[in-house]
């Protein structure tokens, strides 16, 4: 159980996908213009990024270890999540159309998310249990979500600020994003063995 | 031998389970789509011009069906079709009498009466030219290489003697050219009934400068809005017309007759 804990805090903050590993910045910068869009974005991506963890461990460790294919892994993952994400697509397209407009193309770009593919590639580097990656999946997800929702609120503000004129649009943004990574390096201590 | 057997076995098994439960999964969450969008798509000309102030044809069409009216309606088509498109909605009305929208260019000369400062061998676009400062004298006219022809939807722009001409009947209003003109010498007008007059020149500076660099420019002698009931003011060193003092055609034509420099022009 200490275990689970311990990995769910690391994920979410002090080892955080998009500003420690700088994975996935592309939804990251996309969709956090609005707060709307960036939790439903969040919530899709750590709805696709817990399944394929946890789909993923199964189909690693039950056909690839067994049958000796590891080298299929990375293929194996992104038909994983390319399924996984089109199932997600009409799922929200058929119970929330408001929330299929404002993803838009961002949608069929979890895709491509590489930060969805990174945490299921981390799940097998760090030997993660079955419960450990599915824990590790949803906090991987969580950790995205809290970012991109940080990320959002500051630029719905932002287009209220008094910005000089060369620093507006994606130059501010960017330096946001940069001090929103210092911020979360403050979290580096948290855990000490 | 064995193993690639095995590789493909698997990675097959999984892409067909996965095909399996997309194919169910896309049974059940069917989305019903309103045929008339396809119905609306098909009868658009296609060219993705975005005159219509949406994305594309497809984006235009789905906000018909779902807004139950044309907004502007589509451009390049024209009414007749716009008439179809209201058919298939059964709401709303086509916008009748519209006026036809077409781009101008605000500057009229030609290649011998645009002095040049250099002559200019680099990229033969007018975004390179107009960055090197190289070429025609002029800051404010016309570069005549060219750009606004290339994006061009329906081609109604074609140059002679680095002059732009544009056949208003083909063009649609949708404004490419503007966007692509780094001079800023094409501008959007509505044709009206009297026709439509327009200074084509846009140099702002004083006649001794504007005489130094172009034979065609407005010098701003004022002598167009000294015609009787002349609808022409004066917006500093350029003239211009006044939208709405205008009510005849005959003191339009006159100030144009009058112009020393001929540099009043109408479609």
């Amino acid at each position: 159980m200490k275990d689970l804990i311990l990995i769910f805090v690391s994920t979410v903050l002090i080892n955080n996908l998009v500003l420690s590993y700088f994975l996935g910045i592309c939804p990251f910068l996309g969709v956090s213009g609005k707060i709307e869009s960036a939790i439903g974005m969040g919530a899709a991506v750590t709805f696709v990024m817990t399944l394929a963890t946890t789909i993923g461990w199964l189909i690693y460790h039950l056909a690839l270890v067994k049958f000796n294919l590891i080298f299929l892994e990375y293929v194996i993952f992104i038909l994983v999540i390319a399924s996984l994400v089109q199932i997600v697509e009409m799922f929200i397209r058929k119970f929330s159309q408001p929330l299929y407009d404002a993803l838009g193309i961002y949608l069929p770009l979890i895709t491509t998310n590489c930060a969805i593919l990174g945490a299921a590639l981390f799940m097998v580097t760090k030997n993660y249990s079955f419960l450990e990656s599915a824990v590790f999946g949803f906090s991987g997800g969580l950790g995205f979500s809290i970012v991109l929702i940080i990320m959002a609120g500051i630029r719905e503000d932002l287009s209220y600020a008094d910005i000089p004129k060369h620093f507006k649009g994606a130059p501010i943004t960017l330096i946001v994003a940069g001090l929103l990574a210092l911020i979360f390096m403050g979290f580096s201590g948290l855990i000490s063995a | 031998m064995n193993m690639i057997l095995i590789a493909m076995i698997v990675l097959g098994l999984t892409g067909f389970a996965f095909a399996l439960l997309l194919a169910i999964l896309s049974k059940k969450l069917h989305v019903e789509q309103d045929s008339r969008i396809e119905q609306v798509n098909k009868i658009l000309p296609g060219l993705n011009c975005g005159a219509c102030g949406f994305s594309g044809c497809l984006a235009f069409a789905q906000a018909v069906i779902k807004e139950r009216k044309i907004f502007n309606g589509c451009l390049p088509a024209g009414e007749e079709l716009n008439k179809e498109i209201v058919a298939i909605i059964g709401a709303g009305e086509t916008r009748s009498g519209k006026k036809k929208i077409t781009a101008i260019c605000v500057c009229g000369a030609d290649c011998k009466e645009k002095l040049k400062t250099s002559i200019y061998l680099g990229p033969q676009t007018c975004q390179a030219a107009h960055i090197t400062a190289g070429s025609i004298s002029c800051n404010y006219g016309c570069l005549g290489f060219g750009d606004c022809i290339k994006v061009c939807p329906t081609e109604a722009i074609r140059l002679e003697k680095e002059k732009i001409y544009i056949e208003h009947e083909k063009c649609i209003g949708c404004a490419k050219c503007i966007k692509a003109c780094p001079r800023k010498v094409l501008k959007i007008t509505a044709l009206t009934d009297l026709g439509t007059y327009y200074i084509a020149c846009s140099n702002i500076t004083t006649a001794l400068e504007t005489k130094a660099v172009c034979t065609r420019g407005c010098i701003g002698c004022t002598l167009c809005t000294r015609v009787q009931n002349s609808p022409y003011i004066m917006n500093g060193n350029l003239a211009c017309v006044n939208a709405s003092k205008v009510s005849d055609e005959v003191p339009l034509e006159a100030a144009k007759q009058k112009c020393p420099t001929q540099c009043i022009a109408n479609v």
